[in-house]
Formats: C-alpha cells, sequence, structure tokens
C-alpha cells in the first residue's frame, strides 16, 4: 500500500471532504470533489428502501481508490475533467434545491456525449462504491451488500488490492 | 548456477513439463513475470481481481497494439487507448489460478479438420501431425493429477477414452440443471454434465471445493481448483529440484551455434538485468507473449526471430470463436427458495452439434451469471440506450438482485486459422523497458460466426423451453482475450511450421514450446486440457531424448 493510500484508507467514517487536510497541505484537487460528491448524490439519493450515496460512501471511496497506482489515470483526468464541465454548464450545481440538481443534472446529460460519458463513469464508481468491500472506504457497514441480500464471497480481503499479507 | 532446463512461464503449458523434468531428477528454473500467490493469499475482492490491472502487468508498464480491420482497413489501437488489457494472470501458475475449470478435451476430429472437412477458402486449415491417440494417455494423465470431477455419460461425438470415468465424481449441482436436463429432453438435445478441473474430494493437501460461488476470475482458496501452481508447481518445490524466479520478465533469448545459451531477464522490482543458463530451454508464456519474445529474440543466425527463418512465428494465432448468450430466471421458472442457492456449480454442456450437416460445429456450454455485485448492478445502469440513475436505477437494481438470476450460455467453435491473425512486434511500440510490445491482428473468418450462430440458436431454444424470459444471444468475431493458442504451430515440414512434433523448434534444437502456441488449429472446446496433456507430453520426450 503506498504512504498516501494508506493515510487515506485509515482515515475513517464521517463526510469524506471533511476529513481531507484542512490546511492545504494534500495534493489533492479538492474543488472538482465537491462537484462529484454533490452528482453522486443526485445519482444514488436517500429512499426509503435504498442507502445513499453519502450513507455508504461514495465520494470517501473513490478519494481513497483515485490515489492508488492501479487507478487508470485517464479516468480520474476525466472525472474532474467533467466536473468543471457542469459547472461550466450549472454554476450554481452546488448551492440549487437538490430536485432541481436532478433535473438539470438530466439536461446537461442529453446536453453532450461528453457529459452523459462523464456522468455514466461517474455512476459505475459510485457502483463500486456501494458493493466493493468495505475495506476500501465505501460501502460503509456493508449497507450495500445488506440492502440487495448480497452474501460476499469468502474469504474477503484482509489488504487491499490482493497485497500479500 | 547453470541450470538443466530453463521455463519461461509458470502456467498450465510450462507446468506439465516442470512436473515431469523435477520428478525425474532435473534441476529447472522457472522464470515468471509476476509474484507467488498462494492459498492462504487469495480473496474474493471483486476489485482486486476483477476490476484493477493487479494480477497483470499495469498497462502504463507493458500493452499490446491491436489491429482491427475497419472502414476497408487495419487500424492499429493500443490497449492502454482501450483499457482492454490481453494479459492474462501474470502470477505463478498463470492464468490457470483464474479459470472456471471447464475442461473439455478435443475430439478425434479435431486432429484431421482438413482431411475430413476439407480446405475452406481463406483459411490455413492443415491436420495435425499427431492424432488423438497419442494424446489420449496425457489426457487421461490430467484427470488424475490435476483433479478433474465429473460423470462419463454417452453423445454422440463423445471421444474414446482409455477409462470408464472420471477419478472424482461430479460437483454438487444447483436445482436449475435438473431443468435444463428436462427442457433437452423435451427438445431431444443429449445434456452433458461439464467435467471440472476442481475437486469434488480432497486430494493430498488439497482441499476439496468449498463452493464460494466466486470460482473463475478469483484463485482458490482451499485448493480445489486445478491450476498449476495448486496441482503441479507446490509438490514440484518440495522436490528441491525446481527454482521459481518471480518477478522476472525475460525480454530475450540469447543464441549460438543454433543453441539458446541464455534467458535475460528484468527483475520488474528492482528494474535489473540478469541472466540465466540452461542446456535446455522451454518457452510457455502464453501465445502472444511466447511469439513475441521469439520475435524480439533476434540474432545474426536469426535476424527475424528466434526460430524463424521460416516467418512462420506469430502466425495462425487461434482464439476460440463463439460467443455469449442469456435469459432471465424468475418465480415463474422455479421456486425463489431453490434459485437463489448460491454456490452450486450449474455444469451442463451440449456437445450435440460438434459436426453440423459436413461442417465442423462446436459447443455449449450453461452457467450462471458471475456472482460479481459491481459489474452486475453496472450493467442495470442503461434502459434501451438511455442513462438511468435516482429511485429508477435503484429499483432495477433490486429487482435484478432479488427476484431473478441469469442463466448465460457460451459458445466454443474453432477460430479458423487465417492471414489476418497473427502476432508481430513493431519498434514503434515498447513497455517500460524498451521491449517492442506484441501486435495482434485480430481478424476472424466469416466461417466462425456462421457455426456460432447455428449453435447459438440452438442454445436458445433450450433456454425458451424452460420458461426463461429475455433470451437473447451475440455472436462475435472479436476474441476473447484468455483463449489463446498458436502462432508457433506444430508439424513435420519446417517451412511451414515452427515446431517439430515434440514442440521442439525446427531450427534451435535446445528450444522448446509447451504452451498452446503448437495447436495449428484449436478444436471447438476451451485450450487448457490439451495444453496440460501436451505439457506432460513434451516433458517426456526431453527426458527420453535429451
Amino acid at each position: 500500500m503506498d504512504r498516501r493510500f494508506f493515510i487515506l484508507a485509515t482515515i475513517g467514517a464521517g463526510t469524506a471532504l471533511a476529513l481531507l487536510p484542512q490546511n492545504g497541505k494534500t495534493d489533492i484537487d479538492i474543488a472538482p470533489f465537491k462537484v462529484i460528491e454533490s452528482v453522486q448524490q443526485t445519482l444514488f439519493p436517500e429512499n426509503l428502501k435504498a442507502p445513499s450515496a453519502s450513507q455508504f460512501m461514495a465520494t470517501n471511496y473513490l478519494l481513497i481508490v483515485s490515489s492508488h497506482s492501479s487507478f487508470v489515470k485517464s479516468d480520474l483526468k476525466f472525472l474532474k475533467y467533467g466536473a468543471n464541465l457542469l459547472l461550466e454548464y450549472e454554476n450554481n450545481f452546488l448551492t440549487i434545491m437538490p430536485k432541481e440538481r436532478d433535473k438539470r443534472l438530466r439536461d446537461f446529460v442529453n446536453s453532450s456525449s461528453k457529459a452523459e460519458n462523464w456522468v455514466s463513469l461517474l455512476l459505475y464508481y459510485t457502483l463500486e462504491a456501494l458493493l466493493s468491500d468495505p475495506i476500501y472506504g465505501g460501502n460503509k457497514s456493508e449497507l450495500g451488500w445488506r440492502w440487495l441480500n448480497h452474501n460476499t464471497g469468502q474469504p474477503r480481503p484482509q489488504k487491499p488490492f490482493a497485497k500479500v499479507v | 548456477m547453470r541450470y538443466d532446463v530453463c521455463i519461461v512461464g509458470s502456467g498450465a503449458g510450462a507446468s506439465g513439463v516442470a512436473h515431469r523434468l523435477v520428478n525425474a531428477g532435473k534441476k529447472v528454473v522457472m522464470l515468471e513475470r509476476g509474484g507467488f500467490l498462494k492459498e492462504k493469499d487469495f480473496s474474493k475482492d471483486e476489485i482486486a481481481y476483477c476490476k484493477r490491472d493487479i494480477v497483470t502487468p499495469n498497462l502504463t508498464e507493458s500493452y499490446h497494439t491491436i489491429e482491427s480491420f475497419r472502414n476497408g482497413k487495419w487500424v492499429k489501437t493500443t490497449t492502454t487507448q482501450t483499457e482492454s488489457s490481453f494479459f492474462n494472470g501474470n502470477i505463478v501458475g498463470g492464468s490457470s489460478n483464474f479459470m472456471s475449470g471447464y475442461f473439455h478435451r478435443l475430439k478425434p476430429v479435431d486432429f484431421k479438420l482438413k482431411s475430413t472437412f476439407g480446405a475452406i477458402e481463406g483459411a490455413n486449415i492443415v491436420d495435425w501431425c499427431i492424432d488423438y491417440n497419442e494424446l489420449e494417455p496425457y489426457y487421461e494423465e490430467v484427470e488424475r493429477v490435476i483433479g478433474i470431477s465429473g460423470e462419463v455419460t454417452p453423445y454422440r461425438y463423445h471421444e474414446p477414452r482409455s477409462t470408464k470415468n472420471f477419478p472424482y465424481p461430479p460437483l454438487d449441482e444447483h436445482p436449475i440443471s435438473k431443468l435444463i436436463d428436462k427442457a433437452c429432453e423435451k427438445l431431444k438435445f443429449t445434456p452433458y454434465k461439464t467435467p471440472r478441473a476442481i475437486l469434488s474430494k480432497s486430494k493430498k493437501e488439497r482441499n476439496n471445493c468449498y463452493y464460494s460461488n466466486y470460482c473463475g476470475s478469483y484463485g482458490c482458496s482451499s485448493g480445489a481448483k486445478g491450476s498449476a501452481r495448486a496441482s503441479l508447481l507446490q509438490p514440484a518445490l518440495k522436490t528441491g529440484n525446481l527454482t521459481i524466479i518471480t518477478n522476472a520478465f525475460v525480454k530475450k533469448l540469447n543464441e549460438k551455434d543454433n543453441r539458446v545459451t541464455q534467458a535475460i531477464y528484468i527483475d520488474t522490482q528492482t528494474k535489473k538485468e540478469h541472466k540465466v543458463e540452461a542446456e535446455i530451454f522451454v518457452v510457455a508464456s502464453q501465445a502472444v507473449e511466447t511469439s513475441r519474445l521469439l520475435l524480439n529474440s533476434k540474432s545474426e543466425n536469426f535476424p527475424n526471430g528466434l526460430a524463424n527463418n521460416s516467418n512462420q512465428v506469430g502466425k495462425n494465432l487461434l482464439f476460440s470463436a463463439g460467443g455469449i448468450g442469456s435469459g432471465q430466471i424468475d418465480a415463474s421458472v422455479m421456486p425463489l427458495k431453490d434459485l437463489m442457492v448460491e454456490g452450486l456449480f450449474v455444469n451442463r454442456s451440449l456437445c450435440d452439434w460438434y459436426e453440423i450437416e459436413g461442417i465442423k460445429g462446436g459447443i455449449v456450454d450453461f452457467l450462471f451469471e458471475h456472482a460479481n455485485p459491481i459489474s452486475k448492478a453496472s450493467k442495470q445502469k442503461w434502459d434501451r440506450g438511455r442513462l438511468i440513475w435516482g429511485e429508477e436505477l435503484q429499483n432495477k437494481i433490486f429487482k435484478k438482485f432479488t427476484t431473478t438470476k441469469q442463466l448465460n450460455f457460451e459458445i466454443f467453435n474453432d477460430w479458423l486459422p487465417t492471414d489476418n491473425c497473427f502476432v508481430s512486434v513493431d519498434d514503434n511500440y515498447k513497455d517500460i523497458y524498451g521491449v517492442p510490445v506484441a501486435n495482434i491482428r485480430i481478424g476472424s473468418h466469416p466461417h466462425d460466426l456462421k457455426v456460432g450462430r447455428l449453435l447459438a440458436k440452438k442454445a436458445e431454444k433450450v433456454l425458451k423451453e424452460m420458461g426463461a424470459k429475455s433470451v437473447y444471444s451475440s455472436i462475435s468475431p472479436y476474441p476473447p482475450a484468455n483463449l489463446q493458442a498458436g502462432g508457433c504451430r506444430f508439424g513435420d515440414d519446417p517451412k511451414t511450421s515452427v515446431l517439430n512434433r515434440y514442440c521442439q523448434t525446427h531450427e534451435v534444437s535446445n528450444l522448446f514450446i509447451s504452451d498452446g502456441s503448437f495447436m495449428p488449429t484449436g478444436g471447438s472446446v476451451t485450450y487448457t486440457w490439451t495444453i496440460y496433456a501436451n505439457s506432460f507430453r513434451v516433458g517426456d520426450y526431453i527426458l527420453k531424448y535429451h
């Protein structure tokens, strides 16, 4: 496990962005992740039956796994690029009401194939967060598995990314 | 130290040779590009094993270029661009660690495709230089040594066997298998219990299958799966005659006076170069990488690559033709409590159409959709081409996981060898070690699609008869990256083949190739059983004559 991954993975529970160092001594570009967090909550909102993106720590997961060497670099670049693209399309996205956010996101997706690809990719990583082993920082308290009555395979990983114990 | 034999690679094709040699007292060194993960190290971690390049080289370290035919010309893209890796399981034991263990023997007819069915225009079909009888004792040995579970029942094209039945009884079956049998009976098809290289009973230090529900794509934590590592290499290490060097990427074989003298490898951790000397060299790095190594091993005697003065290295690369299909099973087909039972195997094949009215056919294997939850959920985000999210997606995912199971089928038929499916190297595309990567031209023959579609129609009938919903199939001209063979075909004529009948190169007497590269045609089944069997055969030859 590289050092930065270790620090992020051991941060623990809470709102993902609030857990990042606030003194500017981080090389993680936080601004796009604020947009990403908001979009993920729109993609997987609170629902009486299903856990929401914030409940299963979708953004925390993405922050952690995107810092690992195995994360596809072009995906990370595109995730950040898309966040800026969305703000260019709707600069009030972070402050408008959730219902309006959903509507604007649908308009955004219909505006270009790039926009649609970005939301599709972010949705994919949101689902990774929902259903991967909690060792990666998502699927908090196994909310995703419990929601879907999913029995995960045994043995479960003791270390992320198949590191030999 | 100078070894008796140096083997490049550690998968099924490499390990059969190693098993033979070390048990006869030969000192063998094996060079494996990846690390050494054992039973205790494996987990069912979808992220690590299925979603990231952890057990394959990172695509920024090495990659392939792929040539596909688009708009009337061959277009080259890199797998770095497509994020679609052609590497498979680069750890000790190779891709056999991650197989599903569907094991079928070739049939006698596969050894004489040309003389039985005749030539097909645009395809380089030849008969093999050995016949089924020569390989049969080795197929039988694989059943015992690797461990194959199953039950022999008759069907029209069943291959001859020297033993009555498999050494291990069939694995436990999911209740759906009975419904497949019932549907087949009605359709007058003959279902066959798919043999699996998975132990239903324990074998020495290997435990029997524990029905984890996460088999294919994952390493086995009980040792039940017949990986080369569990079944051959771990026992071979106990002889004290086998040395496995991990993280060793072999970049070149040095040659002098028509003999290989050294394997030059890079330690991928330290990036330092090393050399290994041996009397005999065996290459088994999986078909694409095997051809790449030979093509990159140029010398004065072999300016086109080692053992390649015939210009045959890399030619007639094979994959497995066919495709997939599926149907949705729900409570209208069988009680939900039975349907949702996890871990048990479907284990049903249809081999009734191995030959179809004078042409070569293939087989159908039935299996449930993989249990991987991320893959299953992410397929739900599209609805008839529209990206969905929010409550609509949440409801769709919930329904998918709790009320249905997808029964899949896979079609396997011959990938005909053609001039448009080969491995080459190009100095313009190199890995981080400065070694040209393999370029793979992936042209397939239209005949492959025709046969695949015929088989898919038969398989669809079974699903429909069972009452499955949304039955569909897709036969593709694109190759499955994990089912590779050919590229260094064997034969009696040095002008048209790289290897002789013992998989020794025609031109370099101390160089053998023992992975699937030797196959001039691939048959209509997965290759691993044949690769294991041939690897034992090559090991016997090396022992006898060297």
